[in-house]
């Protein structure tokens, strides 16, 4: 708590925080709203407009100073209200009037424009200017995204601000001097910061404006939705803007402890898929006669899908239904989705990708905000200006502002290695050598063996780790790390993933320990509800609240929650559920959110392979064509739900809209239907022989007559209710208490991941002499999955980045078409030089139009990472020939 | 009273109607036979809405539209009876000046009650009630007008009265 002074203002007294601003003290203190433009309460203070003028006494004379950027002493004394200062206010805003467009009419700013508002509260009424206003560029892009009215730009910085405090990428300039200043971007470089549409909530006027939105709303005619941006696993707060049933317009909202009030250019544009015209509107069936999809009713829909599903459960076994759902469903959806699979079905086959595949550990990150006040930051296998923009601005916040120092595990020398701190470079596959070269650097480092000398375990730790180099980067981060305070490791699910994710989180764990950090490693999700998904159960291992399914007290806690038994054996993964779709062993297939035949051969083997397909999306996927029965789903904004993020807070995003043409439903409601349109049976026959079901269960349907009885919500808020009586972790969070900020749940709810000290198990290397490069795939911003290519054109041409240095030495130039193999497939794609890939790796994104990287991925249980070999498709031809 | 004197009151009363009757008689009657003839209105009666264009460039068959898409009209109308839906002008071939045209422009007739608040919110003295009638139509929806119905008004047998 700062000291207090004492200030004066019109003659009043008043208590406040020494060497706050005076706008702020004034504010609070004696709620004076002093009117601002340039000053921000997220950004440095500059005096650049001068709206905000007062009187203050310095030695008696009475001075005309800025509010803005005064720092407040004890026994100063200021004048707001007099005839000087109003005066000069006045003055001010008649000044910036005067080569002010007042297009306010065709402004989109218009009608909640600060400036519109202080001409009205503070200004003169009318201005003595009669001369020609200044023309300059109306219609003036800085990116694809954003647009520029140059007459309408008041100077006030905060676009160029924010691009340098918070961004780190000073994009914006001012250029000219007096009355032709402008606003610009310097030359043939384009405003691409990944959260640039920040600068249009920050625009005092409508000087820039969204291009996405453009002319598509005035502000007083929308309907605004409290929700959460469901692009990533921030969860960042949004407000969603309708007009006519359609989304017109995203903004931030603030909430400081996850998002502040910054949002990402994806969460703020690319939201043109919920009014998309190829939205499906209507369920659609197989015709038995033309073989065609056909529209089809609600009834019949589901009908067919319950009568199937239930009938392949009793002649093949519950065994023989799988489900694939998504981290993008929401708590609801995913609940009510394993619990169909589990209660209903019987079966424990129930997965999303990325999900039993991960080992992800479901506490997530402490806190968002601890990001800042760490002092050395470790980022392992993520990239965050990629994958999380908005975490990423808080990582350059500390680093740029508190001095914290970065460490970059990483293979691909991505974005944020721009600040210098130590960067070891791996290959996929080799991230077990990079931590164990971590934990032996740590080891060298006096506090470290200080400290590991009170761990378990160090003695075995360091025979294992003897010998091997030290690099000199790898050397600079264990000395980084050594002398750290609040260090923090963040690191990403490609390290726990796949079989090499047991050993890689083991030596992680160790280096971190070694480091002092192991109670400060944390997991970064991935997707919108990766973490909540995996509370509430949607994996084939784990019931709702990460309890063990081979546990049978956990099965009987979930059997008095849902009224019927819960099968024992571990279902099918999500990859193992796709193999045995496409080997016929797995009858039906139900995916819901999921896309996996525009994944790869994998995937299109799995739909083709599956007798009975359900899919469940809003549009016409690669996967739905192939589909018995298609079920139309609604996106995140249409209907109620609630999301956790990465920091396990769960909030909430209502319905803003529905489109009234649309048979469309919500994911949560489908699953419910069908949950009530399951077969009754009076029928009290037992189950044939050799057909036991559900943990030597032998009653058949009799059970079943009685399960849709606990399928009755008449809303998601309680389907919310009785996720908190399955994970007691989210009692607290029912939908009115979750407020307009959510909550988040108690970490300590479920067990940590171990933090002991560990001989990792080293898995086998999949390198084949073949195959000289090693594949290196993550994801992109503005990648090309299905909701984004409803949104905007997907990328021209699918790309591999290879090293300049190993495009000369396999003789390729860059846009150059090329065929990429591996063991498990091959892909043609064109080359793009790249000096951020490492010598040795291709970097190919995931979600590249027509050219799914995961073809190249080879399965699971092959080794950790995938080698791959380049050739120039002219090669391939000539050696054809 | 006598029915005598009931008679003759009666008499008199029948006599007077029929003067009435037999004065006008002789007089052209008030019925307008719209719309084949002219009906006369008021110069400030507010009828059905007509959006305006600028005076036609020289060589242009039509001025460019007045109207920008501001919306204003649509938040002063008191029964939510405008509709604008509005769009960015192709800098080639602009409907209207400026950047903003109205994509869609909707008034619908059963809702408006003929106020002239959309007349005064208007920044460009676009939109105008005339003293044109609305036209009947037999179903609801005809009564929507849409703008190209607004843009060219249909002629409307009208001669304006003197005020009084």
């Amino acid at each position: 708590m700062p000291d207090l002074v004492t200030i004066t203002i019109d003659e009043v007294e008043y208590k406040v925080p020494a060497g706050s601003l005076l706008t702020d003290a004034a504010k609070a203190a004696a709620d004076i709203d002093i009117p601002v433009f340039c000053s921000h309460p997220k950004l440095e203070p500059l005096g650049a407009c001068r709206m905000c003028l007062v009187e203050q006494d310095v030695r008696g004379r009475w001075m005309i100073v800025p509010a803005c950027t005064t720092r407040v002493g004890d026994g100063m004394k200021f004048r707001y209200a007099s005839e000087a200062a109003t005066q000069a206010r006045e003055d001010t805003l008649e000044f910036i009037l005067i080569n002010h467009p007042l297009d306010c009419p065709i402004c989109d700013k218009g009608g909640e424009c600060p400036l519109q508002d202080q001409t009205l509260k503070h200004g003169p009424g009318e201005s003595e200017f009669e001369e020609i206003k200044t023309h300059k560029e109306k219609r003036y892009p800085i990116s694809d995204l954003i647009m520029l009215d140059q007459e309408r730009c008041i100077v006030c910085w905060r676009c160029i601000r924010y691009l340098e405090e918070w961004e780190d990428k000073p994009q914006l300039g001012l250029f000219h001097r007096g009355g032709e200043t402008v606003i610009d971007f310097f030359p043939e470089q384009p405003v691409d910061a990944k959260t640039s549409g920040n600068i249009i909530d920050l625009c005092p006027v409508g000087a820039l404006t969204n291009r996405v939105s453009r002319f598509r709303y005035r502000p007083w005619e929308l309907k605004r939705t409290k929700s959460i941006c469901t692009h990533c696993s921030q969860g960042c707060n949004v407000r969603l803007d309708a007009r006519l049933h359609q989304l017109r317009r995203i903004v931030a909202r603030e909430n400081m402890a996850v998002n502040d009030e910054w949002i990402c250019d994806k969460g703020r544009f690319f939201h043109g898929f919920v009014d998309h015209a190829e939205r499906l509107t209507t369920p659609l069936v197989r015709d038995a006669d033309t073989g065609e999809l056909r529209e089809a009713g609600w009834d019949e829909a589901l009908g067919i899908v319950a009568e199937r599903l239930s009938s392949i459960a009793d002649v093949h076994g519950p065994g023989a239904v799988g489900a694939i759902g998504s981290a993008k469903l929401s708590n609801e959806a995913a609940y009510l989705l394993q619990k169909l699979m589990r209660s209903l079905v019987g079966s424990n086959n129930v997965d999303h990708k990325g999900g039993a595949a991960v080992l992800a550990d479901p506490r997530g990150l402490s806190n968002i905000r601890d990001v800042e006040n760490a002092d050395v930051i470790v980022l392992m296998g993520v990239d965050l200006a990629e994958e999380q923009p908005v975490l990423d601005l808080f990582v350059r916040r500390a680093v740029r502002r508190n001095g914290a120092k970065l460490v970059i595990i990483h293979p691909r020398r991505i974005e944020d290695t721009r600040y210098g701190g130590p960067y070891v470079a791996y290959k996929p596959g080799e991230e077990l050598s990079a931590l164990d070269g971590l934990s032996r650097a740590l080891l060298k480092q006096k506090p470290v063996a200080e400290r590991a000398g009170k761990l378990g375990g160090l003695p075995e730790l360091t025979e294992y780790l003897s010998g091997g180099q030290i690099s000199q980067e790898v050397a600079e981060a264990a000395r980084l790390l050594a002398g750290a305070l609040r260090p923090i490791v963040l690191y990403g699910p490609a390290v726990v993933s796949g079989p090499g994710g047991e050993a890689n989180r083991a030596a992680l764990m160790n280096a971190a320990l070694l480091a002092g950090c192991g109670d400060r490693t944390f997991y970064i999700a991935p997707e919108a509800n990766s973490v909540g998904v995996r509370d509430v159960g949607l994996l084939p291992n784990r019931l709702p609240g990460h309890l063990d399914l081979s546990d049978a007290s956990s099965r009987e806690q979930m059997q008095r929650i849902w009224g019927s038994k819960t099968p024992a054996d571990a279902g099918l993964s999500y990859d193992q559920m796709l193999a045995a779709a496409a080997e016929g062993r797995l009858k039906a297939l139900y995916l819901v959110a999921s896309d996996p035949a525009a994944d790869g051969p994998a995937g299109a083997a799995a739909v083709a392979g599956a007798d009975f397909l359900v899919v469940q999306d809003m549009f016409l996927t690669a996967s739905a064509q192939q589909a018995d029965v298609v079920l139309p789903a609604v996106s995140w904004a249409e209907t109620d739900g609630t999301f956790t993020n990465l920091e396990r807070r769960v909030q909430r995003a209502p319905k803003a809209l529905a489109n009234p043409h649309s048979k469309a439903a919500a994911d949560w409601s489908i699953l419910l239907h069908l949950a009530r349109a399951w077969p009754v049976s009076t029928d009290e026959q037992p189950a044939k022989a050799g057909k036991s079901r559900r943990d030597g269960s032998q009653k058949g349907k009799r059970e079943r007559a009685d399960t849709p009885k606990q399928w009755k919500y008449a809303s998601v808020q309680e389907v919310l209710e009785e996720i908190g009586r399955a994970f007691p972790a989210y009692a607290a969070t029912d939908w009115a208490s979750l407020g307009e900020h959510g909550r988040q749940w108690a970490a300590d709810s479920v067990p940590p991941v171990a933090r002991r000290l560990a001989v990792p198990a080293r898995p086998a290397r999949a390198w084949l002499d073949d195959f000289p490069f090693a594949l290196v795939t993550g994801r992109l911003l503005f990648d090309d999955s299905t909701l984004m290519t409803k949104t905007r054109p997907a990328s021209a041409v699918a790309t591999v980045s290879i090293n300049p240095g190993d495009a000369a030495a396999a003789d390729v130039q860059a846009g150059e078409a090329v065929l990429v193999a591996s063991p498990a497939g091959q892909l043609e794609l064109t080359v793009r030089i790249d000096d951020a890939v490492l010598p040795g790796t291709l970097w190919i994104p995931y979600s590249q139009a027509d050219a799914p990287v995961e073809t190249l991925l080879s399965a699971a249980g092959d080794g950790v990472g995938t080698p791959v070999r380049l050739m120039s498709l002219q090669t391939v031809s000539e050696k054809a020939g | 009273m006598s029915k005598a004197g009931d008679f003759v009151k009666g008499a008199g009363q029948i006599a007077g109607a029929m003067g009435v009757t037999l004065k006008h008689l002789t007089k052209k009657p008030l019925t307008v036979e719209y719309p084949d003839e002219p009906a006369a209105v008021f110069p400030r009666y507010r009828g059905r809405h007509m959006l305006r264009r600028y005076d036609a460039a020289p060589g242009a068959e039509l001025g460019l539209e007045r109207c920008i898409g501001c919306c204003l009209c649509e938040a002063a109308c008191p029964t939510g009876a405008i509709l604008v839906e509005a769009a960015e002008n192709d800098p080639a071939d602009p409907h209207s000046p400026g950047e903003r045209y109205a994509k869609t422009y909707e008034v619908n007739l059963l809702r408006c009650v003929f106020c002239g608040d959309c007349e005064e919110a208007c920044p460009t003295e676009a939109v105008v009630l005339t003293q044109a009638f609305p036209v009947p139509e037999q179903d609801r929806r005809s009564f929507i007008l849409v703008k190209d119905q607004l843009l060219e008004p249909p002629e409307s047998n009208i001669v304006i009265r003197p005020e009084q």
